[in-house]
């Protein structure tokens, strides 16, 4: 089977460090981004079977990145990680077609798990 | 006092009249509530530490601010109810948030005082003072059954004060922006400046306290009495980072330290470390480096453990190497050595070994010189099967410690006993970590004992046998490695915290005091499984995956290498370390005792420290606010009405006395609704406690006259002339002046543990001081067996107790009463120290308080 693809997305560099080599060691490729710039550029090249990203950024924010997403690539499935006191906005990503939103900070065993979800949901959206 | 300080305080106190009692209660009860908000901020955040958790640098600048605003609050509701006595304290909430700020903005705050530090002397968070190399020397140092020889740092200060006296600071800087900018190579760079600094003179303060010490060390004889010289670097964790980029010397002599001192800190400027810097954007650091000085052990046998084959590290092995005399030719391969493959399984045997043909050894002593080895001693083993075993024990402790592979200097004395010289983290590389996913199939081979159980209050992977620690248990039995399994996690375990590989609770949350010392050894840890202890047997082998949460049957070697081979450990990432340096400014109690000199804004170090003060005077302010039982009843105080002959006050926070109460003048104790409250005076009046017999002196005559001269001796003016109880639904503070002596006990109650708390404070008596020291230490054995945390001064009794569950707290607090109806019975009843011994007995013998669930 092939191998489930994963975006991070994030300003803050920790997140993307962090998380990495946790979501590698599940068996997933991992690709971490810090500006939303060049994950759209990546985008425009690739669809990731499941993106997480930030809300608050410079330049598209993580609402506009997930407008990207879902229009480009409808199959994939995206988990949206925000700041405490964020959740109107959280509320806001739901609607948007985000598959689940997660508050920072968040335990390590929490993304893993949502990831899993997310990944079962892509595949199948895709079959 | 000055005319000016009295019309003050005239007015002052005229002013406070004014504001009307309700207000200044409901005042202090914010008070409260704001203290418990930031506690359990701070707890939050401790909880951070424990790399369960991804957090983001807004995480840590949001809970700072969070964390100024309730101080400020409770500040400015302090000053509120004292007319502005301690206006002081904003200067020192704006400097310490100052410092903060700076730490979040990724910069250092050094604070540095004295120049050169014991490596016993080196306190929590002194890592920028001392560098990194001294700090883990220091921090190992606590670290049971191991010994470490003898050692000193010259402190950062002493790098400035060598800088500041040779006019070099702004000569090192002006070259460095050469190099930054490209305009000279590194090597010009750094020998210039290398130039400059060897040239320098040291000055004489510095001189004189590196000589003072190493003379110490030496005790007098500097003959012969040698030391190891190196480079202790500041900034990022240096250990790990700077390796090998500056430099050290071993076996210098007495004469050639201070030589050695500008020849170490030459080495910061090397091109190795220059270039390092530039690499690392390190520059916007300051650059200073402490020089780290160790005595040198005569050594019989020498040399390096690695307690991973870094060839093959996927074998539970570790790999040991020695030679006869200092071990200078095993670090450095000069000659042959004995080789020996030693298990990393209890007990540790032998495998493998090469024994070398070992002509060479450098002498122990003097010259340090390479000589011949004795004919007989060549072809013999340089260590018995039982001193390789002691060496491999040592190494895994510091790995457990260090959670990574270690590279060990060890030596052993002509005696036979093992002195650890240094410990680094050893290279292993990458490719021979265990990926994943053959992980996960060898995984699939395990049973699982428990799985995703609890929270994780410290991440890592530990594994040994199962060992149950109860409350009675006798802690130093704990054997070295065990998983430590317990139903609770009660302040007391932290001694046996470091001997863990691992550490299993029923009962406990990540933000508890244990759980706080288990990040602090860096204990991979699991609180709140429910039924481990259930689950788990005895000795039984287990491994504890407090990454993923599951605790599997047997010992894993591909689970505890993957962890031990794992790139870099969360504690490196720059977040982390933001998050322990601001925590050691926020978190500590240092300001413990009220009648402490430096109990003032000015002596506030920490976050902590400063809501301590602002509880305390705001408490003692309100207990002024009146000085006879009429002033407090006048006031909405009720009068307690008992068969317990003790005129007590109470007055009601809110929820402390039941509603239909609410209009009387006085209560029964049924009408008490506060928890802790009730306890205690469930305990106060058990039967037996109170003595009921006729007091043979009028009680109320000694309570208006002694006890309030007495009181304000030793309380500073805090304490009423009442016995007054503050309550609160969870909350109770009760000052009792009974007597010739006072008790003032605190308490919380609430549905988290680690809000909880009592402390209780005790002092005086009719006797003279010996005798009211023994007490004083009968009291601490009372105490301590019951869980507190006991400080004798005099006969002044300090106890606090905290992360009680709720059934340790009720039986405490139980405790506490019996207490307060014992000393007082001491007072009136007591003729001579035989009765103080009886009256224990007695004490002790009474029936245990009921338990509640």
């Amino acid at each position: 089977m092939k191998e489930t693809t994963v975006c991070i997305l994030d300003d803050e560099p920790i997140v993307g460090d962090r998380l990495k080599p946790e979501l590698e060691d599940d068996g997933y490729s991992v690709e971490v981004f810090t500006d939303s710039a060049s994950a759209l550029n990546r985008l425009d090249e690739t669809c990731f079977d499941v993106f997480i990203t930030d809300l608050k950024m410079e330049g598209v924010d993580g609402m506009g990145f997930l407008e990207k997403v879902k229009e480009k690539c409808p199959d994939s499935e995206v988990i949206v990680i925000t700041g405490y006191g964020t959740l109107e906005s959280a509320r806001e990503a739901l609607i948007k077609g985000a598959y689940d939103f997660i508050t920072k900070p968040f335990r390590i065993g929490e993304i893993r798990a949502a990831v899993k979800k997310a990944k079962k949901r892509a595949k199948r959206n895709i079959a | 006092m000055q005319p000016v300080h009295l019309l003050k305080k005239f007015l002052g106190h005229r002013g406070r009249e004014q504001i009307p009692f309700a207000e200044l209660f409901k005042r202090f009860q914010d008070i409260l509530d704001k203290n418990n908000a930031a506690m359990e901020l701070i707890a939050d955040m401790d909880g951070k530490m424990g790399g369960d958790f991804v957090f983001d640098r807004k995480y840590l600048t949001d809970s700072v601010h969070k964390l100024k605003q309730l101080v400020l609050a409770n500040a400015y509701d302090l000053n509120f109810i004292t007319n502005n006595q301690f206006l002081a304290i904003y200067d020192t909430i704006e400097k310490l948030a100052k410092e903060l700020e700076i730490e979040l903005s990724g910069q250092m705050v050094i604070r540095e005082t004295r120049r050169i530090y014991h490596l016993n002397e080196i306190d929590e968070g002194m890592e920028d003072t001392v560098g990194y190399k001294a700090y883990n020397l220091s921090r190992m140092v606590s670290l049971p059954k191991i010994d470490f020889p003898e050692g000193f740092v010259a402190a950062i200060g002493c790098f400035r004060d060598y800088l500041a006296y040779n006019n070099l600071f702004e000569k090192i800087a002006s070259l460095i922006e050469t190099f930054k900018k490209e305009e000279k190579s590194v090597e010009s760079v750094s020998t210039a400046i290398g130039l400059m600094i060897l040239g320098g003179d040291i000055p004489p303060n510095v001189r004189r306290e590196i000589l003072n010490a190493a003379n110490k060390i030496c005790k007098g004889k500097v003959e012969g009495c040698y030391f190891s010289v190196r480079s202790s670097g500041v900034g990022e964790d240096g250990e790990l980072s700077f390796a090998g980029l500056h430099d050290s010397f071993l076996n210098v002599r007495f004469g050639e330290l201070l030589s050695a001192f500008k020849k170490v800190l030459a080495s910061l400027y090397n091109p190795a470390s220059l270039s390092y810097r530039l690499k690392m954007n390190l520059f916007q650091m300051e650059m200073a480096m402490p020089v780290l000085y160790q005595a040198m052990v005569p050594s019989r046998t020498a040399g390096v453990l690695y307690t991973l084959d870094p060839n093959n590290p996927d074998r539970p092995e570790c790999i040991l190497s020695g030679n006869w005399g200092l071990g200078r030719v095993v670090v450095e391969g000069q000659a042959a050595v004995d080789t020996f493959y030693v298990s990393r399984n209890t007990p540790h045997a032998i495998t493998q070994q090469k024994i070398g043909s070992k002509k060479w050894m450098l002498a122990p002593l003097k010259t340090g010189q390479a000589r011949k080895v004795p004919g007989k001693l060549r072809d013999k083993p340089c260590l018995s099967p039982l001193e390789a075993r002691t060496i491999v024990e040592a190494g895994l402790i510091l790995e457990r410690f260090f959670k990574k592979p270690l590279d060990v200097e060890w030596s052993l004395d002509e005696g036979g006993r093992l002195w650890i010289l240094q410990a680094r983290p050893l290279k292993i590389q990458p490719a021979k970590r265990v990926q994943r996913p053959e992980l996960s199939e060898v995984l699939k081979r395990h049973r699982v004992l428990l799985e995703e159980r609890g929270m994780i209050a410290y991440r890592g992977i530990g594994a040994g046998p199962a060992r149950l620690v109860t409350e009675n248990d006798d802690l130093s039995q704990f054997p070295a490695g065990s998983v430590l399994v317990s139903r609770y996690a009660p302040p007391r375990l932290a001694e046996i915290i470091p001997r863990a590989s691992a550490i299993i609770t029923d009962i406990g949350t990540t933000t508890g005091h244990m759980a706080t010392v288990a990040r602090e050894f860096r204990v991979p840890t699991i609180v709140g499984t429910e039924i481990a202890t259930q689950v788990l047997e005895p000795d039984q082998l287990v491994t504890v995956d407090a990454e993923r949460n599951i605790i599997y049957e047997g010992r894993i070697e591909e689970l505890l290498h993957h962890q031990l081979l794992e790139e870099s450990a969360f504690e490196v990432t720059r977040e982390f370390q933001v998050l322990r340096r601001i925590l050691k400014k926020i978190a500590p109690l240092y300001l413990t005792d009220p009648n402490a000199p430096n109990f003032t804004p000015r002596g506030c170090r920490t976050f902590h420290d400063i809501m301590r003060f602002i509880h305390e005077k705001a408490f003692q302010a309100l207990l002024q606010t009146g000085s006879n039982p009429r002033a407090f009843l006048k006031r909405g105080g009720k009068r307690l009405k008992s068969q317990i002959p003790i005129d007590l006050i109470l007055i009601d926070l809110g929820g402390g006395i039941s509603q239909k109460a609410a209009q009387q003048t006085h209560v029964s104790p049924d009408q008490i609704t506060s928890v802790p409250m009730q306890e205690i005076w469930a305990g106060l009046s058990s039967p037996g406690t109170w003595n009921m017999d006729p007091i043979p002196v009028d009680f109320k005559g000694m309570m208006s006259s002694v006890t309030r001269t007495r009181s304000s001796e030793v309380m500073g003016n805090s304490l009423p002339g009442v016995n007054l109880g503050v309550l609160g639904a969870d909350y109770v503070n009760l000052s009792l002046p009974l007597g010739y002596h006072f008790t003032v006990v605190e308490a919380a109650v609430g549905p988290k543990p680690e809000n909880n708390y009592i402390s209780f404070r005790f002092a005086g008596g009719v006797t003279d001081i010996t005798r009211r020291s023994r007490r004083a230490s009968l009291l601490k054995n009372i105490l301590e067996k019951a869980g507190f945390k006991v400080n004798v001064n005099g006969d002044m009794v300090n106890a606090r107790a905290i992360d009680l569950t709720d059934r340790q707290i009720r039986q405490n607090l139980h405790l506490i009463g019996r207490l307060i109806g014992f000393t007082r019975q001491l007072d009136v009843l007591l003729k001579n120290d035989a009765d103080i011994e009886r009256y224990l007995a007695k004490f002790i013998n009474q029936a245990v308080p009921p338990e509640k669930e």
